[in-house]
């Protein structure tokens, strides 16, 4: 019987360890779960900065990928070094440019991700009790919302309509429509209730709401041709303020960490900004310095200067410059166009000191003596919003506008990633060029 | 059983298995003497010796001899023998004085089918009653080829298993892959077993922590994987069992395959010390050829303005006279090691006790790195009475390596020298004695690399194993075992700042060497705990004369718990190599994990005479990592075999003669896959890090299925057994087929669903093949001996459902890596060469070979196009995709001849892996910059001048032939038997991968970029060779 009472008194002690091993529902202390984030501000608020970060940090970035993709296939950059391949197909266009490229895909999967996060954080703010604590995080979000419904808009044909599984697809011209209608929608709950101290405190420096939903208004407004709307935004825009992506030494600014650092990807092609003969810059244009530099020690010989320069170097998420030029342009554009003003917000442009412009972009030229017509204008704010602008993403967009024949660009518009199209039957089919 | 002495060593239970059952005799005292030898009539120590029908036992001595004294009355009896590595035998004879005398021997049980396997089963069986096929390998198998870890020593001795080095690092990483794949979305490596406890084999990052490099996660699993604690001279014997079909008891965690390793025991015997040494050279085996041109194209050829990037410059055609280096015999040396090993064991009938101490210590064939394993084990066998015995074990294990950058960033050892023409004198110095810029681009020198960067793992590891083995009454045994595995990891990692302009993305601060990036320094640590407790009840009995029944219930419990922290900075302050030094902080991790796995079984087999097994289980497993109600998933398995040669009908057929063996079997089995996902996978969460000094949340790439289940893995085997000529010829043949439905895939979806991957239950997978290992002995005679043995497995991979028609991972080294229904995982699916109808190359006018366009129909349907004016093909057509290659083998075989005359041993093993490609990243790299053998002819003007950069994008241009055939083993040994002092003292001399014959255009085709991964297999990019080793060593007993 001692037998079975050590036997008993085993499987009892048995039982006991292994007991400790049932427990199955463990949770991970390291991340937020989806359900709980969206329902407390300090959720929602980490989330805003979240987009940040994703609209900016590294060559993932959503910012990395507009700049390189506009850059080269606009003909703004040499690529240094073609083991890079997503900048190699770029560089080379038309058919070389393939669903699998990793910057084309990249920006098409960040735009949407953004988008899918920026939903969440608008339609749980509309919940709040603190109304100007709300302003502030639709407001922010919508800055990142219609940057990333623009950037698609900017580079395909037509863009999703919006989240989901088997999503339809909208033309671009409605993406930046839509763009507009989120923005005033924001401007609206910001006018009802202005956005309180608090919430700017937890933002990252650098960006001023309002005045960049009024800037990006402008801009989406230009690009679907609706002149009285983008002259009118554009009027509203305070010219001396600065808004801004900033960078600290953690998290850099990413076309110098990839591109200038390095000096393996990617310099701007030379100091003719890659413009043909007749629209290069002047000699004496201040801005040509400002966006690129000469090298002598060796390597590439014209580098990235501009707001690519350094580590921690800003990137302005629309220039002074931008916003008087989209004035000269609606100017000359509008149904009854007023070429005399159009051509004194070129001049004003033309004649910029760097170092009355906020961030130093100055051209220090001339102005223009004469009246120009309405295509020599245009053709002058073409080839000034091409140096003004130069890396910053838009220019694509500028040469579909300015009718700039496809012979000057590298693709019209991109294919669809194969990521979309594999598992999306709506995905449109890809354009010729 | 009132006065009859029963001695139960517990060893004696293999004797009992036999067929032996306890029964109460009275009779005279009557001793029973012999001695058991082998063939050529040496004495085999250590065999089972009993008397059938009694309860009495023993085993012989060292010298063969035994002796049994028992209560006997007088008429016939038979005398039962077994012995580790030879066939069991019974022996007739008669008592009828005080004294018998029975002399037996032995034939080699060369299919081992009397051998015991204890893995699938706790109470151990006979591999002739098995259903599945299982591999035994001894001591004496594994160690000739001086391994210096334990795994290597299994390469090409296990059928149906791949078995890989993924790195010539001292502590280099291994795969295992037993019949195929088993898994995408996890690993598909075998459950590790030592001494019965379940031993993690992770690989843990801490070093090469910089997450900048590699898009965070498309690397694979690299470094060392934990199994290389365990010291191979340890080693008794291991068990391999390929196929879930007998894994019941290991339950669901076992899916791809069990590996156990036993470690060596104490006998009944005087203390016997064992000491060995061995010293060993490696060194690298073969050089990749590099540009002895004696120009390159355009300017400067040397220091910071030196233009690189020459040969992708088609447009610089006039050239420059250079100095072309030899950078290989830079980086590599000839490197020397030491493995010491000293052991006692001994014991009595009751307690019995092994105890071993061994210093290993290597250096890698690139310079300053090394690794060295301290190892001390203890085990311990307690008779505890008549009913009750238990063991115990205890092994701790440091083990520290210095390391160098692995070969995925372009700051290692192979990749600095890759990424570089050869044209630099990068061993210049300034006065103050600082390194130069190696050209333009803002380069890591390499002798930062070698000389500065300091990077050192470092493990501590406690393995402890108890067991507790009760047999209350007859046929009734219930066992106990716990396990722990405990270690932890520390790395730290030390890139000191640059004196030159390097790149920031290489950790360095530029051109302007900004203080706040240049320079990285991390230490992270990895803390494992994981324990297992496993109860077992077994009963066996015998229901009618013919037929016993087993019956086993049981139930394990497996928690582990996981703590990984990082932190890490730059821009570093002089001297100093801590990460305190930083001045900017890059976000740390601190990850926890916490995985709970359980599981119950019932096990019953049936055995008919001695020729029908039949085996039928059920199980139920639950791990935590999945969700509540997939959790517990039901699995069943059936085997059952047929011996014909032990049939009475057998004996009467003339085959018998000459035929010893035939046994057919069938096995099917089901398991899961507990560990497929992470513990947390099935969550949707948002991660942290912050941004600009403020609070961020960012959502994941992927989403997952909360409700996620278990991948499910049915296999049947079909297998046959087969000795001829007195087992002299033996033959082993199994077929099989394993589908894995449920499996779990991180499948791509559209990202306009707000992610870029969606984790769940979709596709399914299969493999089938077929393995076959034939042993004979062409020769024996009493002074020399012959025999050989060939291995040959083949396994086809098919992915058969994935859920979408291509997944195609983008991986670090750029390799094409893709999932394709109908298609074997991990192909390489790229762009290809236009070829003309007769399969030429199709070239422009300048000779320069063209990227195949055309319409992409489908995923392998393309039509070309052909511009009408050049014939070339058509600009404005899609660049076209195809397989280009496929890292799986079409089969692997090995060789493996021993001679044996007198004390003088030769062993020689060929292994050979045919059918397979490696993705050659630094091949085309090499190129790229100059420093390879096609530059050199570019540079001559052998092959147009853009050659390079014309085909730079052809995927397909990276794809080598990976067969090869490998002289892995050659050792020879000789035993000068009784010698002064010793018992017994050899002396060995041995080499390891001392030739490869292939066709490969880099160092070595065994080869894998990703380490470990499941995946992303064959990818040579920065990984260091595997070296070719001499050892030369001394062995000794007394």
């Amino acid at each position: 019987m001692k037998r079975f009472h050590i036997i008993s008194k085993a499987l009892a002690v048995v039982l006991l360890l292994t007991a400790t091993a049932c427990k199955k529902n463990f949770s991970d202390p390291s991340k937020a779960t989806e359900d709980k984030v969206f329902t407390t501000i300090r959720g929602l608020n980490a989330v805003t900065v979240g987009l940040q970060r994703s609209y900016t940090l590294g060559r993932a970035s959503s910012l990395y990928n507009k700049v390189t993709a506009d850059g080269f296939l606009t003909n703004q950059y040499i690529i240094v070094n073609r083991g890079n391949s997503a900048e190699d197909q770029l560089e080379r266009g038309g058919g070389a440019v393939d669903g699998t490229n990793t910057i084309m895909a990249g920006l098409w999967t960040n735009s949407n991700k953004i988008i899918y996060d920026a939903d969440n954080v608008i339609n749980a703010a509309k919940g709040l009790n603190d109304k100007s604590y709300a302003s502030g995080l639709i407001g922010y979000c919508s800055i990142f919302k219609v940057l990333a419904l623009g950037d698609m808009a900017m580079f395909w044909e037509k863009i999703p309509a919006g989240i989901g599984t088997n999503v339809d697809f909208i033309a671009r011209a409605d993406g930046f429509a839509k763009a507009i209608t989120i923005i005033d929608e924001a401007l609206a709950a910001i006018a009802a209730n202005p956005i309180s101290a608090t919430f700017t405190a937890n933002m990252p420096t650098g960006i001023d709401v309002v005045n960049t939903l009024l800037a990006l208004k402008a801009r989406y407004a230009l690009f679907i041709g609706d002149y009285p709307k983008a002259l009118a935004t554009a009027n509203l825009v305070s010219p001396a303020i600065k808004s801004y992506f900033n960078f600290d030494a953690t998290s850099v600014n990413p076309i110098f960490e990839t591109a200038t650092a390095t000096d393996n990807v990617y310099e701007p092609i030379d100091s003719t900004l890659g413009l043909l003969t007749t629209l290069q810059p002047d000699l004496a244009d201040k801005r040509v310095p400002f966006y690129t530099r000469i090298s002598t020690t060796g390597g590439s010989r014209f580098r990235v200067n501009g707001f690519g320069a350094a580590l921690l170097t800003q990137f302005p998420i629309y220039l002074p410059g931008e916003i008087t030029l989209i004035k000269a342009e609606c100017l000359a554009r509008q149904a009854s166009p007023d070429l005399v003003n159009a051509q004194n917000n070129l001049n004003s442009i033309l004649t910029k000191a760097p170092a009355t412009d906020p961030y130093g972009v100055g051209a220090q030229l001339p102005a223009i003596a004469g009246q120009l017509n309405q295509a020599d204008l245009l053709t002058q704010i073409y080839r000034n919003r091409c140096i003004e602008l130069y890396m910053s993403g838009l220019k694509l967009e500028d040469m579909r506008r300015f009718n700039r024949p496809n012979t000057e660009k590298r693709r019209n518009l991109l294919p669809y990633p194969f990521r979309e199209r594999d598992n999306n039957p709506n995905t449109p089919a890809d354009p010729a060029f | 059983m009132k006065n009859v002495t029963i001695k139960r060593p517990w060893k004696m239970y293999c004797a009992l298995l036999v067929g032996l059952f306890l029964a109460g005799f009275v009779g005279a005292q009557v001793t029973i003497k012999g001695k058991v030898t082998d063939d050529k009539g040496n004495g085999i120590p250590g065999a089972s010796v009993a008397v059938k029908g009694s309860n009495e036992g023993t085993a012989t001595e060292v010298d063969g001899t035994f002796s049994l004294r028992m209560n006997l009355p007088k008429k016939d009896y038979i005398l039962a023998v077994s012995s580790v590595g030879f066939a069991s035998a019974e022996k007739k004879f008669t008592v009828s004085g005080v004294e018998a005398t029975v002399n037996i021997s032995l034939f080699a049980d060369a299919a081992g089918l009397d051998e015991v396997i204890v893995t699938g089963t706790s109470a151990g069986t006979t591999k002739k009653q098995l259903g599945s096929f299982v591999t035994t390998l001894k001591a004496d198998q594994l160690n000739k080829g001086i391994p210096s870890a334990a795994l290597q020593s299994l390469q090409g001795k296990v059928a149906g298993a791949q078995i890989s080095q993924n790195s010539g690092d001292p502590s280099g990483g291994m795969s295992v892959r037993l019949r195929g794949i088993s898994s995408i979305n996890g690993s598909s490596e075998p459950l590790y077993i030592v001494d019965g406890v379940i031993v993690n084999n992770a690989t843990n990052r801490v070093t090469n922590t910089q997450s900048g490099y590699d898009g965070g996660g498309f690397v694979g699993t690299i470094g060392q994987s934990r199994m290389s604690d365990i010291n191979p001279a340890d080693i008794d014997h291991v068990e391999v069992l390929n196929g879930a079909a007998a894994a019941a008891i290991y339950g669901s965690r076992a899916n791809a395959g069990v590996v156990q390793i036993f470690t060596k025991r104490g006998a009944n015997s005087a203390p016997v010390v064992s000491f060995s040494t061995n010293y060993m050279m490696s060194s690298l085996r073969k050089q990749v050829p590099h540009n002895m041109a004696p120009t390159k194209f355009g300017g400067p050829t040397d220091g910071p303005t030196a233009q690189t990037q020459d040969i992708l410059s088609p447009a610089l055609t006039n050239t420059t006279a250079v100095t072309r280096y030899n950078y290989w015999d830079y980086i590599f040396r000839d490197a020397s090691g030491t493995d010491n090993n000293l052991s006692i064991r001994g014991g009595n009938d009751k307690t019995k006790y092994f105890a071993s101490a061994s210093y290993f210590y290597n250096e890698g064939i690139i310079k300053n790195t090394d690794y060295n394993r301290f190892s001390f084990r203890v085990n311990l066998d307690q008779t505890i009475n008549k009913w009750a015995s238990m063991s115990a074990g205890l092994n701790y294990i440091n083990s520290a390596a210095n390391e160098k950058p692995d070969g995925n960033s372009f700051f290692s050892p192979m990749n600095s020298i890759t990424i570089l023409g050869n044209f630099h004198n990068f061993w210049q110095r300034d006065a103050l004695g600082n390194l130069q810029a190696v050209g333009e681009r803002g380069r890591i020198n390499p002798v930062s690399v070698l000389e500065d960067f300091k990077q050192r793992n470092e493990t501590n590891r406690v393995l402890g194993n108890m067991s507790l083995k009760l047999k209350p009454f007859k046929g009734f045994t219930l066992d106990y075992t716990m396990g722990i595995d405990n270690y932890s990891q520390n790395g730290t990692t030390y890139l000191p700042p640059y004196t030159y302009n390097a790149s920031p993305a290489f950790w360095g601060g530029g051109a302007t060497l900004d203080p706040t990036q240049n320079g990285y320094a991390s230490a992270a640590s990895n803390n494992f705990f994981q324990i297992n407790h496993e109860v077992n009840a077994t009963y066996q009995i015998n229901i009618i004369d013919d037929l016993a029944s087993t019956t086993q219930v049981g139930y394990s419990a497996q928690y582990e718990k996981n703590k990984y922290i990082l932190t890490q900075g730059r821009g570093l302050a002089p001297l100093v190599e801590t990460v305190n030094g930083a001045s900017t902080a890059i976000p740390g991790v601190d990850s926890r994990s916490e995985i709970s796995v359980s599981g119950y079984y019932l096990q019953q087999n049936f055995k008919w005479r001695n020729h029908i097994f039949i085996t039928g289980a059920v199980r139920v497993d639950g791990s935590s990592v999945f969700g509540e109600d997939e959790r517990n998933q039901v699995y069943t398995k059936a085997s059952g075999s047929y011996v014909f040669s032990s049939t009475d009908y057998w004996k009467n057929l003339g085959v018998s003669k000459w035929w010893d063996l035939a046994k057919v079997r069938v096995a099917y089995g089901e398991s899961g896959n507990l560990t497929g996902i992470g513990a947390y996978d099935r969550f949707n969460s948002y991660s942290t890090n912050s941004y600009l000094s403020r609070t961020a949340l960012f959502s994941s790439t992927g989403l997952a299925n909360t409700k996620v289940k278990p991948e499910r893995q049915q296999e049947t085997e079909f297998g046959a057994d087969l000795g001829f000529l007195r087992n002299r010829v033996n033959v082993t043949f199994n077929y099989y087929i394993k589908k894995v439905s449920d499996l779990l895939i991180n499948r791509q979806v559209a990202p306009t669903t707000g992610f870029s991957t969606l984790l769940d239950n979709f596709g399914s997978l299969e493999n089938k093949g077929f393995e076959l290992v034939v042993n004979a002995t062409p020769f024996k005679k009493k002074d020399f001996s012959w025999d050989v043995t060939g291995i040959f497995s083949h396994n086809r991979n098919k992915a058969t459902k994935i859920g979408q028609a291509l997944t195609l991972l983008s991986t670090n080294a750029g390799a094409p890596v893709a999932i394709i229904e109908g298609q074997p995982i991990g192909i390489f699916y790229g762009t290809f060469f236009a070829v003309d109808a007769s399969g030429n190359q199709i070239k422009s006018a300048t000779g320069i070979p063209q990227l195949e366009k055309g319409i992409q129909n489908s995923v392998l349907g393309y039509t070309t196009q052909r511009d009408p004016l050049t014939g070339l093909p058509l600009g404005t057509g899609t660049t076209l995709r195809k397989i280009i290659g496929d890292p799986n083998p079409d089969y692997t075989t090995s060789l493996i001849n021993t001679f044996n005359y007198k004390g003088l041993s030769l062993r020689v093993q060929l292994d050979a892996v045919k059918g397979g490609e490696v993705f050659n990243a630094d091949f085309r790299t090499r190129q790229g910059v100059g420093n390879g053998e096609i530059a050199e002819q570019e540079d001559k003007g052998l092959v147009p001048r853009g050659y390079i950069s014309g085909i730079y994008a052809v995927e397909q241009w990276r794809i080598s032939d990976g067969s090869y055939t490998k002289l892995r083993e050659l050792s020879v040994s000789y035993d000068f038997g009784k010698i002064g002092p010793f018992s017994s003292l050899t002396a060995s001399a041995a080499g390891r991968n001392l030739i490869s014959w292939d066709n490969y255009n880099g160092f070595d085709p065994e080869v894998n970029a990703a380490g470990q991964s499941t995946i992303l297999r064959n990818i040579d990019f920065g990984a260091v060779p595997i070296p070719r080793t001499f050892s030369i060593g001394v062995s000794a007993k007394f």
